[in-house]
C-alpha cells in the first residue's frame, strides 16, 4: 500500500465538501494537524518514550494506556508518530519534552489545520461501520460491571499488539478468566430503543473464532456461547462452527440473557439464561464478552449531507438491489460495510466492484495520471560469499506464544553464513519489511531468509522487500514456522522451538544455493472470456466490456439468465424477470460482447494474458484468445429424495414453488395451509454447509402468498433462521403477517404423511416443538422444501480446464477465502456468481463487479510479469524418452532438432513450475530452477545432519 | 410424547381479545429470564406465549394469572411481544367464561365490589372520605389548583389512611388549594383492566370520567402509581386529557418552588423501591431519589436492583387480590434486598407495595429490623 | 571558482524545488477518491491504482486499517489480520 506509486494515502484526513459531478469533483479535504513533520518523522518512538502524558488508548479499546505522542499502532501506515489533543502543551502551552528529544526535529507544534483541494473524477465510500456501543442500553452493564466487554475489546485481549500482549486478562485482578460467556445479537435484532432490528450477520462467526482462540490461549478456558440462533451462512462457516462446537468445554445455549449481578469479591459476573426444560439458571463466569453487532459509520447523516447521498432507514447508505455499489449521486459510489452489515469477503470485493463501475465511467482517462514503480539496480552478488539475513517473525502471538523466538534468532546467529538475525512483531508490517530492506543493504546482505507463515500469502511481499534493497529477489526463503509448527504444535512449546530451529537450519541451507534468476514480461491479450451467462456472468461481462475490452461470453443453455429464470423477486422487491430482460438486452447490444449460447468448452489451454479456449456451438467450434477467464457457471438446486418429494406432487421444492406463485397457479393460491421445511440437503453429513440463501427465500415465498392470500396458514421449519443483514426485517415482518416458525433439530426431523381426513386429502406434517414440548400435528395442502442449493455438475470438469481447484464441498475455491475472494490461485482466472458460493442475487450483482474489478487489473496492462521459478533441461542428458512432454499438463515442453539430436525443451511462458516433468525424468536432465537438487537436498542434508 | 394440533378457533379468540402480539415472539427466553416469577418458583412467559401462539392456552390454568405486569419483559423483548396487553387477552377469554383457578376466585367478588362500591374493598361508597376526617379537606370545587385522588387503598386500608392523611397534611402546609372528591369518585380501574375484565373498568373509567369533567377537573394528584398510569396512559382512550401528577413528583415541584420547607433532620439510612408503574411503566425515577436527598440527615442507599430493574412487589396486574403462598412472595426477596443493603426504612410510594412490604415485614422473623413507609410519610415528619 | 560552484548548487536546488513544487500542484489532479481506509477502503484503491488510475485515499485516522486492523486473526483461516 504505502508503496504503491498510483496510490497517495492521505491519513488524519476529513473531506469536508464535495462539488461538482461525476467525472469532475472538487473535493475540499481538511487534513488535521499531526503536529509531526511527515517527510522527517522515522517512527523511532523516542518522544513516546519521554512523553509525560498517559492517556487511554483508542486502538486498545482503553484498556490500556498510550502517550500523548504516538504512533496510532506498531503496524500503523503511515508509521510515523502524532499527537493528540491530551497534549499538555496543546492544552497548557507546557511541556514540548518531544521537541527536545526528536533528534530529527520532526515535532512542528505550529501546524494548522491545512485545507487540500483534490479534483477527481469519482468517489468510493469505504466508511466502514462503527461497532454497537452497549452503553446505550443499561441493561447490559457495559462500563458498570469491570469484566464486562465487548468483542472488540476481546479482541484487543487476544492480540499480541493488545493490551496485555496477547495475554488474556481481567482488567480486575489482572487473572485470566477461566470461565467466558458470550452474549450474541448485543445491538442486534432487537427492535428495543437504541438498538438495531437488523442482524448484523458477522457476529455468530467471530464469536466462534473467539472462542477457539480463546481455547488456544488456553486448553482449560470453559466457554459458553448464548444465542438465539447461529448463523454460519457463509463459505466454510458451518464446518467453522461445528469446530468450535466440538472443543470440550464449550457449550452453546439458545437463551438470550440478563447480566444480574457482579460478585463484589471477584468482580465475576452473574448471568441468567432460560432453558427450556429446566427453568431459569443462573451461572458465574469470570467474564462476559458482549457480541456487538455493527452500526452505520458515525455521525452518517453528517457524511450523507457532505456526499450529497440518501441513507436507508437503518443509516446505511440507500443503494438499489440491482446495483449494490450505487449511491443516490452519479459518480459516487460505496463499498463494503457501508452498503450494510457485511464481512470480509464481501468488502473485499465490492470494494473491487465499486472499483469497475468508477473504471467504467472514467475508462477514457485511464493511464494518464497513473505511473509505474521503479526500483533501484540489482547488484551482482554472484562473486560474494552467502551473507545470510534471518528475521524470524513473532506473529504477533501466532507464533510468539508457542515458540521460543529469541532463543531461535540466537540459534540462527549459530548457523553458517548468518551474517545477521533478528525477531520481529509482524514481519509483513510496512516498518518490519522496510527495516529488512534497510538491513539488507547496511549489512551487505545478500541472502535473506523469512521465517514465519506459509509463503502463499506473503512471500510476493517479502521478495519485493528484497528488490527495494536491490537484491535479486529469488534470494529469499521462508521457514513457514506457523501453519508447519506453532499451529500445529500448540501444546508441546519446547518442541515446537526445537522444530522451528531444525526449520530455520533447513532453510538457511537452502538459501545459500539459490541462484537469482530473472522474470519475464508477457504480453497480456486485452479480451475475456466469461464461462456461464447467468445474473453473475453477464453483469461482469457487461462491465468488462463497458471499459473497452472485447468479451466473449459462453452459456450452455439455449438462453442467457441462468438460475435468476427462475426467480422473480427479492425480498427487498427488485423485479428480477424485467431486470434479466434488460440486462440480456445490454449483453447483446453491447458491441464488444460475443454470445455463445448452447455451448460448450472441449478444450481451454493457455496461461494468463494468454489463454486459447475452444467453444463448441451451434456456429462450430471457434477459438478464442484471451487474456482472463471469469468462470461463473452458477449451481444446481437439489433434488430431495426426502419429505415425499417425487412422490407426491403436493411437495416442491422453494424454487418450484416460486415458479407457481409467479404462474398464479390455483392450487397454490387457493391453498389454506402451506408448510416449508428448511435445510433439505445441506447442513448434513453429505453437504456440511449452509446454503444462505433458503432462510431469506422462505421469508420472501411467505410474506408474497400472504399478500395474495392473507388466510393462508403458513409454518416454517426451521433449524436456525438465518435472515443474516438487513433480511431480518422480513423474518420480523413474517412473523408479523401470522407466518409461524417452528425449531427442528436434525435428530428429530419433521415427520410428513399424506393423509385424508373428512374427505380432504392432506400432508400431515408433525414436527416437535421444544417449547411447548409436544409434537405439533399440522396439516398442510401444500409442502415447500427449501432444497439446497448445490455445485454445478459442470464444476469438475471446468475446474480441470481451467486448471482451478475446487473445495471440500465442490465449490470453486478462491484464491483467499477473506483477501482474493474473486480470483482462483491460477493467474488470470476469475470468479464471481454462486459457482463460488450460494448468494443472493444482489450479492452476485456485488461480486460480478468485483471480478470485473480484477480482471481489469490485469486487462489494463499491455505485459505480466511471469515467475522465473520454470523448468529447464539439461541436454547433456536429456535421451529424449518424452516422459516430461506427456506428463506436462500445461503443454510447455516440446522436443526440437539439435545437432546432438532430438531434445526436450521447455517454454518458459507456459510452464507454472509443478515440477512434474521432474520427477518423471529417468536422467534428471530436466530441473526446475528455485527448486534445484542440490537447493532441495542441502535443505534435507540439514534437516538430517548431525547438528 | 404428546401429539397436538394447532387450535385455530383458540388463535383468533386470542386475536380478537387483544393478544395479536403473540405471533411476534420467536422464543429467546430474555422473558423468562428476566421474570421476578422465576426467582421463587418456576414459570414460563415464553411457554405461555408459544401455547397463545398455536391456541393451545389451557384456560383453566393459574399460569395466566401469574403475571404481574411489571413490565421487565416488555422492556427488553427484541420482539415487542406485549407481554402485558398480550398476557391480558388470555384473561378477558377466561373472565368471559367465568374460568377461574382457586387463587384468581377473589376476583368474582372483587369485581362485585366495585360494580357495586366503587372500590375492590367491599367498603361502603359514602365512608370514602372518612380518612379525612379531622383535617380541613376540602370538597373539589371548580376553579381549585388541583384534585387529589387518593386510591381506594389510602381511603380504606387502616395502614393506608396514614398516608393519605401525611399527604393532606402536606398539601395543607405547602398551601395547596386542592380538594377530594369523596364518595363521587371510583375505583380508577387499572387493575381490574388486567385481569381481563374490561367491562367493568369502562365502566368506573367512564363514571370517573363524567365525574371529573362536570368538577371542571383540570388536573390530578394521585398517590398510587396505577392511578397515575391509568388516568395518563389509558384514559386519553375515551378522548379525554387530564394533567396527572404523582405525588413524588408534586413534592419535588414543591420543594423546588419553596411551597416546601424541609426543617428537620431524618437521621435515618433510607432505600427507595421504584414501583413498577412509577419507574418502568412511566419512567420516574429521579424526583423521588430527589425528594430524598434533601432530607436533611437522611442516607439514600440503593437495592442492587433498583431503577429499571427494580424488583416488582408482586402486587401488579390484580395479583394483590390473590392468594400467593409463602415462599413464593417476591415482596419477601425484597425486603431483604433492603435489609441486606442496610437500609432502616423501605420507602416506597405505592398503596399496592407497602400493603405486601408490610405483610412480609410482619411475616419476618425480625419485623423491627425494617420499616416500610411512603415518602409523604417521611415528608411529613420533617416540615 | 567555489562560488561558482555554489551558485550552479543553488541553481540545481532551486530547479528542483520547482519540481517539487509541480509535483505538488500536479498532486491535486486524481482519478478517484477514496473515502475510507480499512479493509474495503484499501482493496478499492489497490485495484484501481493497478487498473491505472491515480487514488486519492482518505482516512480520518491517523493510520490507514480501520476496524480489521484491530482484530487478532480472521475466521476461519486464523490468518493474521494484519
Amino acid at each position: 500500500m504505502g508503496r504503491h506509486p498510483n496510490i497517495e494515502v492521505l491519513t488524519y484526513t476529513e473531506v469536508d465538501s464535495v462539488e461538482g459531478e461525476a467525472g469532475d469533483f472538487k473535493v475540499t479535504l481538511i487534513k488535521k494537524p499531526r503536529y509531526i513533520i511527515e517527510s522527517k518523522c522515522t517512527g523511532c518512538t523516542t518522544c513516546v518514550e519521554y512523553c509525560p502524558v498517559k492517556y487511554p488508548d483508542q486502538y486498545n479499546q482503553e484498556i490500556s494506556d498510550n502517550k500523548a505522542v504516538h504512533v496510532y499502532f506498531a503496524q500503523a501506515i503511515p508509521l510515523i508518530t502524532y499527537i493528540d489533543e491530551s497534549c499538555l502543551y496543546l492544552k497548557e502551552k507546557k511541556c514540548r519534552i518531544c521537541e527536545a528529544v526528536c533528534k530529527n526535529n520532526a515535532i512542528d507544534f505550529n501546524q494548522k489545520l491545512e485545507k487540500v483541494e483534490v479534483n477527481v473524477g469519482a468517489i468510493i465510500l469505504s466508511s466502514g461501520l462503527e461497532p454497537f456501543d452497549p452503553k446505550v442500553k443499561e441493561e447490559y452493564r457495559y462500563g458498570q460491571f469491570v469484566n464486562v466487554v465487548t468483542s472488540m475489546d476481546y479482541e484487543r485481549l487476544l492480540c499480541a499488539t493488545g493490551p496485555y500482549q496477547g495475554e488474556i486478562l481481567r482488567a480486575s485482578d489482572m487473572k485470566h478468566p477461566h470461565k467466558v460467556a458470550w452474549l450474541q445479537c448485543v445491538g442486534s435484532r432487537r427492535v428495543t430503543p437504541g438498538e438495531n432490528s437488523y442482524c448484523s450477520a458477522v457476529c455468530c462467526t467471530y464469536t466462534q473464532k473467539q472462542v477457539i482462540l480463546t481455547k488456544e490461549h488456553d486448553a482449560e478456558a470453559e466457554c459458553t456461547v448464548f444465542h438465539n440462533d447461529i448463523r454460519s451462512y457463509g463459505k466454510d462457516f458451518e464446518r467453522f462452527y461445528e469446530r468450535a462446537e466440538n472443543l470440550p468445554g464449550v457449550r452453546f445455549f439458545r437463551s438470550y440473557v440478563s447480566i444480574v449481578k457482579e460478585n463484589p469479591e471477584t468482580q465475576s459476573v452473574t448471568i441468567r439464561y432460560s432453558t427450556p426444560d429446566e427453568g431459569v439458571k443462573e451461572e458465574e463466569f469470570d467474564m462476559v464478552v458482549l457480541s456487538v453487532g455493527l452500526n452505520p459509520p458515525a455521525d452518517v447523516q453528517g457524511l450523507a449531507n457532505k456526499f450529497g447521498i440518501e441513507l436507508n432507514a437503518h443509516g446505511f447508505c440507500k443503494a438499489i438491489p440491482s446495483n449494490p455499489m450505487e449511491t443516490t449521486r452519479p459518480g459516487i459510489f460505496v463499498s463494503g460495510a457501508f452498503q450494510g452489515p457485511t464481512d470480509i469477503p464481501e468488502s473485499v470485493f465490492t470494494a473491487s466492484a465499486a472499483g469497475s463501475q468508477c473504471g467504467e465511467l472514467l475508462d477514457y482517462r485511464r493511464g494518464e495520471l497513473s505511473k509505474e514503480r521503479i526500483y533501484p539496480p540489482e547488484r551482482d552478488v554472484s562473486q560474494e560469499e552467502p551473507r545470510i539475513g534471518v528475521f524470524v517473525c513473532h506473529c504477533g502471538a501466532n507464533i510468539g506464544r508457542i515458540v521460543g523466538v529469541p532463543s531461535t534468532v540466537e540459534y540462527a546467529l549459530t548457523l553458517p553464513n548468518v551474517v545477521y538475525a533478528q525477531e520481529q512483531l509482524f514481519s509483513c508490517a510496512t516498518n518490519s519489511a522496510q527495516q529488512i530492506s534497510d538491513l539488507t543493504k547496511e549489512k551487505g546482505l545478500n541472502r535473506v531468509v523469512i521465517a514465519a507463515c506459509s509463503p502463499r500469502t506473503l512471500e510476493p511481499l517479502f521478495r519485493d522487500t528484497l528488490r527495494e534493497a536491490g537484491i535479486n529477489q529469488y534470494y529469499l526463503d521462508m521457514a513457514n514456522i506457523r501453519e508447519h509448527c506453532s499451529w500445529v504444535h500448540a501444546k508441546e512449546k519446547e518442541e515446537a522451538t526445537q522444530k522451528a530451529k531444525d526449520i530455520i537450519r533447513m532453510s538457511v541451507a537452502r538459501v545459500c544455493r539459490l541462484k537469482p534468476l530473472q522474470e519475464f514480461d508477457l504480453p497480456v491479450n486485452k479480451t475475456a472470456l466469461v464461462v456461464g451467462g447467468g445474473i453473475a456472468g453477464m453483469t461482469c461481462a457487461l462491465s468488462i466490456a463497458k471499459q473497452g475490452h472485447e468479451v466473449y461470453l459462453v452459456e450452455k443453455d439455449a438462453d442467457l439468465g441462468g438460475t435468476a429464470r427462475r426467480i422473480h423477486s427479492t425480498l427487498d422487491g427488485m423485479d428480477v424477470q424485467a431486470y434479466l430482460r434488460d440486462l440480456v438486452r445490454k449483453i447483446y447490444q453491447h458491441p464488444l460482447i460475443h454470445v455463445y449460447t448452447d455451448a460448450t468448452i472441449p478444450e481451454a489451454t493457455g496461461y494468463v494474458g494468454n489463454f486459447v479456449t475452444k467453444v463448441k456451438s451451434d456456429r462450430g467450434v471457434t477459438e478464442i484468445k484471451h487474456g482472463a477467464a471469469v468462470i461463473a457457471i452458477g449451481a444446481d438446486e437439489y433434488k430431495p429424495t426426502e419429505y415425499l418429494y417425487g412422490k407426491d406432487d403436493r411437495v416442491m421444492t422453494n424454487l418450484e414453488l416460486e415458479e407457481q406463485i409467479a404462474q398464479g397457479e390455483e392450487r397454490v393460491m387457493n391453498a389454506q395451509s402451506l408448510v416449508m421445511i428448511q435445510c433439505v440437503g445441506c447442513r448434513n453429513e453429505d453437504r456440511n454447509y449452509c446454503a444462505r440463501i433458503c432462510c431469506s427465500n422462505s421469508v420472501k415465498n411467505a410474506l408474497k402468498l400472504k399478500e395474495i392470500n392473507p388466510r393462508m396458514d403458513i409454518t416454517i421449519l426451521f433449524r436456525d433462521m438465518r435472515t443474516y443483514g438487513f433480511s431480518e426485517d422480513y423474518y420480523r415482518e413474517a412473523s408479523n403477517k401470522d407466518v409461524k416458525f417452528i425449531r427442528y433439530e436434525p435428530q428429530d426431523k419433521p415427520q410428513v404423511e399424506a393423509v385424508e381426513e373428512e374427505g380432504r386429502r392432506i400432508l400431515r406434517v408433525t414436527v416437535t416443538d421444544y417449547i411447548l414440548g409436544k409434537k405439533l400435528a399440522i396439516d398442510a395442502d401444500l409442502l415447500s422444501l427449501a432444497a439446497a442449493v448445490i455445485p454445478s455438475a459442470g464444476n469438475k470438469e471446468m475446474s480441470l480446464l481451467f486448471k482451478v481447484s475446487l473445495g471440500p464441498d465442490d465449490w470453486f475455491k478462491e484464491a483467499h477465502v477473506k483477501l482474493r475472494p474473486v480470483e482462483f490461485g491460477t493467474d488470470g482466472v476469475y470468479l464471481c456468481g454462486i459457482a463460488h458460493y450460494p448468494k443472493h442475487i444482489p450479492e452476485a450483482i456485488n461480486q460480478a463487479y468485483g471480478a470485473a474489478g480484477r480482471v481489469l487489473t490485469l486487462l489494463s496492462h499491455d505485459t505480466v510479469t511471469a515467475s522465473g521459478s520454470v523448468c529447464e533441461v539439461d541436454e547433456d542428458k536429456c535421451i529424449s524418452c518424452g516422459a516430461c512432454i506427456t506428463v506436462c499438463t500445461y503443454g510447455a515442453i516440446e522436443f526440437y532438432d539439435t545437432p546432438q539430436g532430438r531434445k526436450a525443451t521447455v517454454n518458459p511462458v507456459l510452464c507454472k513450475g509443478d515440477g512434474l516433468c521432474n520427477s518423471v525424468c529417468p536422467t534428471a536432465a530436466i530441473s526446475l530452477k528455485h527448486f534445484a537438487d542440490e537447493e532441495l537436498l542441502s535443505q534435507i542434508d540439514a534437516a538430517v545432519g548431525d547438528f | 410424547m404428546e401429539t397436538v394440533a394447532p387450535y385455530k378457533e383458540i388463535i383468533d379468540a386470542i386475536k380478537a381479545s387483544g393478544g395479536d402480539a403473540f405471533k411476534r415472539c420467536f422464543q429467546c427466553g430474555l422473558c423468562d429470564v428476566v421474570c421476578p416469577w422465576n426467582r421463587v418458583r418456576a414459570f414460563s412467559m415464553r411457554k405461555l406465549i408459544r401455547e397463545a401462539t398455536f391456541g393451545l392456552t389451557d384456560i383453566e390454568s393459574e399460569e395466566m394469572w401469574r403475571c404481574t405486569t411489571c413490565g421487565r419483559c416488555p422492556q427488553q423483548c427484541p420482539r415487542d411481544v406485549q407481554q402485558i396487553e398480550s398476557g391480558v387477552s388470555l384473561r378477558r377469554i377466561a373472565t368471559e367464561y367465568g374460568v377461574f383457578p382457586a387463587s384468581v376466585k377473589p376476583i368474582r367478588t372483587i369485581s362485585g365490589s366495585l360494580v357495586g362500591e366503587g372500590n375492590p374493598l367491599n367498603e361502603e361508597r359514602k365512608k370514602r372520605a372518612d380518612w379525612a376526617d379531622g383535617l380541613s379537606v376540602k370538597a373539589f370545587t371548580e376553579g381549585m389548583e388541583i384534585l387529589y385522588f387518593p386510591c381506594c387503598y389510602l381511603c380504606y386500608d387502616p395502614r393506608l389512611k396514614k398516608v393519605a392523611r401525611a399527604t393532606a397534611n402536606i398539601l395543607n402546609m405547602a398551601g395547596v388549594d386542592f380538594g377530594i372528591l369523596g364518595a363521587k369518585e371510583n375505583c380508577c380501574g387499572e387493575s381490574i383492566r388486567k385481569t381481563g375484565d374490561e367491562d367493568v373498568f369502562k365502566r368506573l373509567a367512564k363514571e370517573n370520567i363524567k365525574t371529573f369533567i362536570d368538577h371542571g377537573v383540570k388536573k390530578i394528584l394521585v398517590s398510587s402509581p396505577h392511578c397515575y398510569h391509568t388516568f395518563k396512559n389509558e384514559y386519553p382512550e375515551f378522548m379525554v386529557n387530564f394533567e396527572v401528577v404523582h405525588i413524588s413528583q408534586y413534592l419535588f415541584q414543591l420543594i423546588h418552588e419553596g411551597r416546601l420547607e424541609l426543617n428537620n433532620e431524618y437521621g435515618k439510612k433510607v432505600t427507595w423501591h421504584d414501583p413498577c408503574y412509577l419507574g418502568r411503566h412511566n419512567g420516574i425515577y429521579d424526583e423521588p431519589r430527589e425528594v430524598l436527598k434533601r432530607v436533611p440527615g437522611l442516607a439514600l442507599i440503593e437495592m442492587p436492583e433498583s431503577r429499571v430493574d427494580s424488583l416488582c412487589c408482586g402486587g401488579g396486574g390484580g395479583r394483590i387480590w390473590m392468594e400467593t403462598p409463602k415462599g413464593e412472595r417476591f415482596s419477601d426477596l425484597r425486603l431483604e434486598q433492603a435489609v441486606g443493603v442496610g437500609a432502616e426504612v423501605l420507602v416506597t410510594s405505592c398503596p399496592y407495595c407497602i400493603t405486601n412490604f408490610e405483610d412480609s415485614r410482619l411475616n419476618r422473623e425480625n419485623s423491627e429490623a425494617i420499616e416500610i413507609k411512603d415518602i409523604t410519610e417521611i415528608i411529613g415528619e420533617v416540615i | 571558482m567555489e562560488k561558482e560552484l555554489e551558485k550552479i548548487e543553488d541553481q540545481v536546488r532551486k530547479s528542483l524545488a520547482d519540481n517539487l513544487r509541480k509535483g505538488f500542484a500536479d498532486r491535486n489532479f486524481g482519478d478517484v477518491l477514496v473515502v475510507g481506509g480499512g479493509i474495503s477502503g484499501i482493496q478499492a484503491a489497490l485495484d484501481l491504482g493497478a487498473a491505472g488510475f491515480k487514488v486519492y485515499l482518505v482516512e480520518k485516522a491517523p493510520s490507514i486499517g480501520g476496524h480489521m486492523a484491530q482484530l487478532d486473526k480472521t475466521f476461519p483461516t486464523n490468518d493474521c489480520s494484519m
